[in-house]
């Protein structure tokens, strides 16, 4: 058409602009078209994870927990109660920011059709996600523990972990349990933590429960994020003369700390709050002065190894709680979708809602089931104390779930 | 001159076309979420440029008047069931307050340290939005309570459909705001600061009146739109509606991009960026994840780099070259 018209330059110019516009098209019309593909007989499913910015390690962590499980779905035949229907995993980055998730969600469901939606580690990822899926009806399965995502009355969301206030009461409630334990009353503890949202809030419930028990906090000290120089802070710990240390505070900063206070010869025991304590990096950071750190953590890889070593074999590392959380949440979205029969959110619901899920990927989680209360709380839950052990992480507390020993040095 | 006549013409066949679009739509689906939020940071931009187009104050802490009226709305809502139209009013009002205190020791300043200076007190306001955390809710963020079936009066809907049409409605307002600042005489002394600050005052301009004047708007107009954002999104956390990155840089950029102190520029800003960010995100935020931003990232230089004043200049240049009107374009006219 455009021969028809124009001078020599215009039609260059006409003629290029109509490709540029041509390939945009094409290039918008892709990912409609892929789905199409993927949705002819496929459950899909959507999954939203921090896969690039500061969480991106954990968002990485939790998808291979998920894939792990939709692949053993497959493989195994898919859905039996759909004719054998595959899972397909609808895979995004949420980003680090919240209106980005809230968006992807929303692309999920109106352009894949999701029947559900996992994610998305990070709270304030998943409260944005959880506005959008409970506007559509879409069930949200999640291992964010922010006590808000259950606190808002909403019927679409699910929380397979134990709260963050629970987690951070278990945390000190443990601990004392464990000195008791010992033999030794827990009498003065030292807080140190990062000057973050993060550490902040984490240091102030540590603080009020140790209030409410009557323990003195001998030593409470902030420090900078990404701080060089620990030696003035151990300095301070050995003077206080604490009997148990709680460092609050990320990968990096919690390596450094351990690191200067085993140097020191200072043992007592440290106790972390999930997060870096937890991962394969500490432990490849630290060596053998990782061994005896604890830490709280809403899930451990000892409690289900029939499972978790499936994990280690496929990835090359032990399975992280927040990919046994989501691999759980993707075990009785399975459940769900067999007993449902349809792959219709609100048939899913409600079997999420009613079911009790102890079967496959479900029994991972403490208590060997999964079930979801009115809130969408799961009460099976319950936070666990883990220890390094010679380069493992052992549950050793609470005692009816502990696989080894505790090593306590008072 | 006929550029000027054609212009409202152009702006009004645009409202047209953009009320419409809507009709073919998903109300409550994904390109319709898009399109809000290209609306919403349209004028955002367009709120940023009566004080960094038209003055040339570059303000790098916008975020903190965003947030609160996002804040302030949402608190009043949560706590008092006070409607958020109230609610965004009272942010206004607060929005113009912090603005005042804030300019009256740095509108003084020139340049990068007046960059400096309102990025730090941005910072400071989420500081304290995350430590507040018995009335912000802190670092976990604070969500707007659910009413499933919706009002006006609470601002809370079924679909974003009537989401949509307040912004669209948002925009057209910010938009004749910024046209009546810019040809009043506001707009000629705050063009005269831009030009040579000494030299306006020297014929009399009261710089620092006309300054504080326009951050009082832009203030106020981005306080609202932090109301309205909230009860889009219904969930939002300090590090969002006081990010640096998320919201104050994102301002200055789509105006820039656009191009500045043009009326035009934070629409066409607004109209690339938003998009372009939303499909780099969606090509490759399954595959390779970093990539999106970089991929974003990249095509922001270039487009810079093509064109230094913005994609407005770009779009007059290559008319101008078709019409034969030559290279030369004149960038006083929106």
């Amino acid at each position: 058409m455009s021969k028809s018209f124009g001078t020599e330059a215009q039609r260059a110019t006409g003629l290029s602009r109509r490709a540029v516009l041509a390939t945009g098209a094409a290039a918008l019309a892709t990912p409609a078209l892929t789905g199409r593909v993927f949705a002819q007989d496929a459950v899909n499913v959507g999954v939203i994870m921090p896969l690039s910015g500061p969480n991106a390690q954990f968002g990485i962590n939790s998808r291979n927990g998920i894939q792990l499980v939709a692949d053993e779905i497959n493989a195994n035949g898919g859905i039996k109660s759909m004719g054998g229907a595959p899972i397909n995993l609808v895979i995004a980055d949420a980003t680090s920011n919240p209106t980005q998730a809230a968006t992807v969600a929303q692309r999920m469901m109106s352009q894949d059709n999701v029947v559900s939606v996992l994610g998305a580690f990070a709270s304030s990822l998943t409260l944005a996600i959880s506005e959008v899926t409970e506007r559509r009806g879409v069930p949200l399965l999640t291992m964010s523990f922010s006590d808000q995502i259950t606190d808002r009355g909403f019927r679409n969301v699910f929380q397979i972990v134990s709260v963050g206030s629970q987690i951070g009461a278990a945390t000190f409630d443990y601990t004392r349990a464990l000195a008791e334990q010992a033999g030794t009353t827990l009498e003065r503890i030292a807080i140190m933590y990062e000057d973050t949202a993060y550490g902040t809030s984490q240091s102030a419930g540590l603080r009020s429960a140790a209030a409410a028990a009557g323990i003195e906090v001998v030593m409470d000290e902030a420090y900078p994020l990404g701080i060089t120089d620990v030696s003035p802070l151990i300095n301070q710990l050995r003077r206080s003369d604490a009997q148990v240390v709680f460092p609050v505070s990320y990968l990096n900063d919690s390596l450094l700390i351990v690191r200067a206070m085993r140097q020191q010869g200072i043992t007592i025991p440290t106790v972390g709050g999930a997060a870096g304590y937890i991962i394969p990096d500490f432990r490849d950071g630290l060596g053998e002065l990782a061994d005896n750190v604890l830490s709280i953590s809403p899930a451990a890889y000892d409690q289900a190894p029939e499972y978790t070593e499936r994990f280690r074999e496929k990835f090359g590392y032990f399975m992280v709680h927040e990919a046994q959380e989501h691999a759980a949440c993707m075990g009785c979205l399975h459940a769900a979708l067999e007993s449902a029969g349809k792959a219709d959110p609100d048939a899913i619901r409600e079997h999420l809602q009613n079911d009790v899920f102890d079967q496959g990927w479900a029994t991972v989680m403490t208590g060997g089931k999964v079930e979801f209360d009115d809130k969408g709380r799961n009460p099976h839950a319950s936070p666990l104390m883990v220890q390094w052990q010679n380069g493992e992480l052992a549950t050793v507390y609470p005692k009816e779930l502990a696989k080894a020993e505790v090593v306590w040095n008072s | 001159m006929t550029r000027q006549r054609l212009l409202p013409v152009l702006l009004f066949a645009g409202v047209i076309i953009l009320a419409l679009i809507p009709l073919g739509l998903d109300p409550r689906g994904y390109e319709m979420r898009i399109l809000c939020i290209t609306l919403l940071f349209a004028s955002l931009g367009q709120a940023w440029n009566i004080v960094g187009g038209l003055a040339n104050q570059i303000s790098l802490g916008h975020a903190a008047y965003f947030g609160i009226g996002a804040y302030t709305s949402t608190i009043l809502l949560k706590l008092f069931s006070l409607s958020p139209w109230l609610g965004g009013v009272i942010g206004m009002i607060l929005a113009v307050a912090f603005a005042l205190l804030l300019s009256l020791p740095t509108a003084r300043l020139k340049g990068h340290y007046y960059a400096l200076a309102t990025l730090a007190a941005g910072e400071a306001i989420r500081v304290i939005a995350n430590s507040w955390a018995d009335v912000t809710g802190g670092p976990v963020g604070i969500s707007v309570p659910y009413l499933p079936d919706g009002s006006l009066w609470m601002m809370q809907f079924s679909t974003v459909l009537p989401n949509y049409y307040l912004f669209l409605a948002a925009l057209v307002v910010i938009c004749l705001v910024f046209w009546k600042i810019k040809s009043g005489a506001l707009g000629y002394r705050l063009r005269a600061i831009k030009e040579n600050e000494q030299a306006a005052e020297v014929i009399g301009v009261d710089t620092y009146r006309s300054k504080l004047i326009a951050a009082c708007v832009s203030a106020a107009i981005t306080a609202f739109l932090g109301t309205l954002y909230a009860q889009f999104q219904f969930f939002f956390d300090p590090d969002t509606v006081f990010g640096v990155a998320t919201i104050s840089v994102k301002m200055a950029l789509i105006a820039i991009l656009g191009g500045v102190g043009r009326l035009s520029g934070p629409l066409v800003g607004a109209a690339f960026i938003i998009p372009m960010e939303e499909m780099a995100n969606s090509y490759f935020g399954s595959s390779a994840a970093g990539l999106s931003q970089f991929a974003y990232g990249a095509i922001l230089v270039l487009v810079i780099l093509l064109n230094p004043h913005g994609l407005t200049a770009l779009f007059a240049q290559l008319r101008d070259r078709f019409t034969g009107k030559g290279g030369s374009h004149d960038r006083s006219v929106a």
